[in-house]
């Protein structure tokens, strides 16, 4: 299977003057879903450009999420087709994804709350070995300790790591659900509303490590928070019943007049 | 970088205590075993030797209940479906084909690995106390099967199994005799518990601690979930099946009872009583269960009362079990002593 | 066409009468399942053991001269008490557990060793018959059928729709289905929620009490008869989607007749296993059972 090519404008990141063309990391082509006579998402097409941060937003039930279902493999799309790294994923398990390294976090914090903060980074950093290490003994995955041990440290989750997952204050467990998707090193990663919940300063704390991330892998992510959303990322999609409304820089974006309409002018201050 | 070592540091020093309680617990079991058997030589036992064997027997399919119970969360109220298995499949080889321990071993490893296979592909999808009703069912219909299949000996099962002698290379060991049997059932068990600890502690088996804690989340860290079930499914149908074959070489028959719920009832009694997820509690739990039932039994044979009362009381007030309890009271122990010295 | 009218009418109506009869004694066992499944989330593995005590308390209400049309009503009665104890004393103990799931059906599994034995205590180990109270047979269909049977499926029938307009049609089950739906909710609701659990388990035990009297005089009375009949009545409740009224009538009455026409050409050693196969392929299917739980409906 060759790469899939753009047939349109070609996907860019525009870096002041220099306009670069790049091969997308995930494309989606006419991507749509039903829930019996509910649309839920309905021939979405998008790519999303490696090394990018790129932001999904949209008022809710715009089916942002099950956009990130349908990506991630944990919904199977009635139509379309979705291509990671130039290579057909359409309606693979969320383990054969990541295998092809992309991890997802959740909107609703989703961890193995009973076992330690270490034991839920280190299960996820256990993928970084060879597969038949996973006989041998844990404490011989040299490997994954390090990795485990490195974002204990970079996600500041030292002082807890011992205690179970369940133990720890919202905004922790909501640092956590990031960690641990980035532990698996993938090459793109969907966060799923990663501040939800969160008080201001975490959330600011929050988007500093999203954007710190940037460096080393893609990131899509579905956030609430615009001026976030703004600040953080270099395109943005709007989706709106549905379908896509219209995508572009922040900017682009803001200056739209159907994002207007259906978004900023419907949900105010969101 | 030298917080974060400091954790993972602390983590590792946390789990090798743990580990390190567990396995005094496994050595301490096997010591009490090796005094049990000097004790009873001495004084020329028989009834003894052969109950406590029995005990080990029937701890290996308790054993297998808690790697899917205390690992997977997978409770499986079907057990006696594999041990019976492997009691049946033992004797016919003993009986019909050859009588070599061996051989006997080796096909009843296939047999139940094939078996659980299957069982598997058709338990598996079901969670929770569905998975328990499914099993529960599985093993009640086969047992139906087999208590009328006349080529199985139906209702009788199967009498005169020959004796054997076990080869081990360097000696061998008649399983006639008592003391012989008894001690190759205790290194044979204690083989099949290092095996299932060996795997529960590495990254494979904590993908099923995983599984158990939050299921829908672990494909999303890359693990297969429906495999890591079918393999940990297969794993304890083969435990159950090697300790379900021992059973001829002891007894000398099978019967259709050894498929019975009352098996799996019980095997989940001692994994519980004994303590879940431990792997060594099980194999204590076994020697409380078979040495209560023996001392109530020759009192009245009203034992079924008092070890279904104790069950309940430990599903209750020790849910963690006899050896879960230990464990922790020594971890909490330990834990006060490291904040007393900082 | 002769020869076929016959067969229809000599082979197969029989059977399915008799599939009926066993539907509907397997549907008053698999009820009570149902329901404590549905509204308390609760696998009660006791069930039979419960059964058969409605059944020993008939026989000895009958030996101390009884009559046996009053035991249909004190037996219940004498349940509901017990039912409500052994709720407050053994579930509720572990309810808010994480796994209650489990653990309310390891307990209930320990309650049923001890009451099995306690039963061989009290009534001794022995098969006791009862006598049925309704003599004679009447012509069903070209074939004779014990009248008793007929009154079992009419007065099963009768509870069935009852227990239905209860959960379904009144007060107290709008305020019971509101508690199993959201705990939280029903309680600042004001639905004492505590006792209405309690209450909800009663009555699913007074079920299986009821079930064992009436069907006391068809099968006989010994300390495992719940045991054989409960695989059924969980294959029933399984096919029929755990916690569902209307699906356990139709598993209900669907399975008993694919057992009884399967009956006439396979031994009766393997319609156990085929029902079986049904279960896991309905489960393979619908993993939910056939319809779903009762506390949304």
């Amino acid at each position: 299977m060759t790469a899939v090519r753009v047939d349109e404008s070609g996907p860019a990141i525009d870096r002041g003057d220099v306009f670069l063309a790049v091969e997308p990391i995930l494309v989606m082509r006419d991507l749509s879903v039903r829930f019996g006579a509910l649309r839920a998402v309905e021939g979405v097409s998008f790519d999303v450009v490696p090394g990018s941060i790129t932001s999904i937003i949209g008022p809710n039930g715009a089916g942002k999420s099950t956009l990130f279902n349908l990506i991630s493999g944990a919904l199977r799309p009635d139509n379309g087709r979705v291509h990671l790294a130039g290579h057909d994923v359409t309606g693979k398990s969320p383990n054969r994804l990541l295998a092809a390294g992309l991890a997802r976090s959740f909107q609703i914090t989703n961890l193995f709350f009973e076992l330690s903060v270490f034991e839920n980074l280190r299960l996820a950093a256990q993928r970084l070995e060879p597969g038949w290490r996973s006989l041998l003994p844990a404490k011989a995955s040299r490997a994954a300790l390090q990795r485990t041990e490195e974002l204990i440290e970079r996600f500041e989750l030292g002082a807890g790591a011992t205690d179970p997952a369940g133990s720890l204050s919202h905004g922790q467990q909501r640092r956590l659900e990031i960690a641990v998707a980035v532990a698996t090193r993938p090459r793109l990663l969907l966060l799923d509303e990663p501040t939800q919940g969160m008080s201001h300063g975490d959330t600011v704390e929050t988007s500093a490590l999203i954007s710190s991330l940037a460096g080393e892998l893609t990131l899509l992510l579905i956030e609430h928070d615009v001026d976030l959303v703004m600040n953080l990322s270099d395109r943005v999609m709007v989706m709106h019943q549905g379908m896509k409304l219209a995508e572009g820089t922040p900017a682009e974006v803001r200056a739209n007049a159907d994002v207007q309409a259906a978004y900023f002018g419907e949900v105010d201050g969101a | 970088m030298a917080e974060a070592g400091a954790v993972a540091a602390a983590v590792a020093h946390n789990e090798k205590e743990g580990e390190r309680t567990l396995n005094r617990l496994a050595l301490a079991f096997v010591a009490l075993g090796l005094i049990f058997a000097a004790v009873a030589a001495s004084s020329g036992d028989v009834f003894f030797f052969r109950l406590a064997s029995e005990a080990l027997i029937f701890g290996g399919l308790a054993l297998s209940v808690d790697l899917l119970l205390g690992f997977a969360g997978m409770l499986s109220l079907g057990q006696a479906l594999f041990f019976g298995l492997g009691a049946y499949v033992s004797a016919l080889v003993l009986k019909n084909l050859l009588p070599s321990f061996w051989l006997a071993m080796g096909i009843t490893l296939a047999v139940a690995t094939v078996a659980g296979m299957v069982a598997a592909v058709i338990s598996i999808r079901a969670r929770g106390v569905y998975f328990a009703l499914i099993t529960f069912g599985l093993a009640q219909v086969v047992a139906k099967v087999v208590y009328n299949v006349p080529r199985l000996g139906a209702s009788d099962g199967i009498i005169g199994i020959p004796s054997i002698r076990i080869h081990l290379g360097l000696f061998d060991i008649d399983a006639a005799s008592p003391a012989g049997f008894f001690l190759f059932c205790l290194g044979f068990m204690m083989l099949l518990y290092a095996a299932c600890v060996y795997l529960m502690r590495s990254p494979a088996g904590r993908v099923l601690a995983a599984i158990r804690s939050n299921e829908d989340r672990v494909p999303f860290l890359g693990y297969p979930v429906g495999l890591a079930k079918v393999l940990a499914f297969v794993l304890a149908a083969d435990v159950a099946a090697l300790s379900g074959a021992l059973y001829p070489m002891l007894r000398g028959f099978v019967s259709p009872e050894l498929l019975y719920f009352e098996v799996s009832g019980n095997a989940v009694i001692t994994a519980i009583i004994g303590g879940a997820g431990t792997l060594i509690g099980p194999l204590y739990g076994s020697v409380l269960i078979v040495g209560l039932r023996s001392v109530i039994g020759s009192y009245t044979s009203h034992h079924l009362i008092v070890i279904g009362s104790l069950f309940m009381l430990a599903v209750v007030f020790f849910p963690q079990g006899l050896i879960g309890f230990i464990a922790r009271r020594r971890e909490q122990r330990r834990l006060r002593r490291v904040a007393v010295v900082p | 066409m002769h020869g076929l009218l016959e067969t229809l009418q000599f082979v197969y109506a029989p059977q399915v009468v008799n599939g009926l009869s066993i539907g509907v004694a397997v549907i008053l066992m698999a009820l009570g399942l149902t329901i404590l499944f549905g509204l308390l989330d609760v696998i009660n593995m006791a069930h039979g053991e419960f059964y058969a005590l409605g059944a020993y308390l008939a026989v000895s209400l009958l030996a101390a001269g009884v009559d046996f049309w009053l035991c249909l009503l004190v037996v219940p009665l004498l349940m509901l008490p017990l039912g409500y104890v052994t709720e407050r004393l053994l579930i509720q103990r572990v309810f808010n557990r994480k796994d209650r799931h489990v653990l309310t059906l390891l307990l209930t599994f320990g309650l049923g060793i001890v009451l099995e034995d306690a039963y061989r205590i009290v009534f001794g180990p022995n098969t006791v018959r009862v006598d049925s109270p309704i003599s004679g047979a009447a012509n069903v269909l070209g074939m004779y059928f014990p009248n008793y049977r007929l009154f079992v499926m009419g007065v099963g029938a009768l509870i069935i729709a009852l227990v239905w307009v209860v959960v379904f049609r009144t007060r107290l089950g709008a305020m019971v289905r509101a508690a199993a739906h959201d705990r939280q909710m029903a309680s600042s609701l004001g639905v004492p929620v505590s006792r209405v659990y309690s209450g909800t388990f009663a009555f699913g035990v007074a079920l299986a009490g009821l079930a064992g009297v009436l069907l006391a005089p068809i099968y006989s009375v010994f300390p495992t008869m719940g045991k054989d009949f409960i695989l059924l009545a969980f294959t029933v409740v399984i096919v029929g989607g755990m916690g569902s009224i209307k699906g356990a009538v139709i598993a209900g009455l669907v399975l008993m007749q694919i057992q009884a026409l399967a009956s006439l050409y396979i031994s009766p050693v393997w319609t156990e296993p085929l029902l079986f196969g049904v279960m896991v392929l309905v489960l393979m299917w619908r993993p939910q059972g056939l319809f779903g739980k009762l506390g949304n409906g």
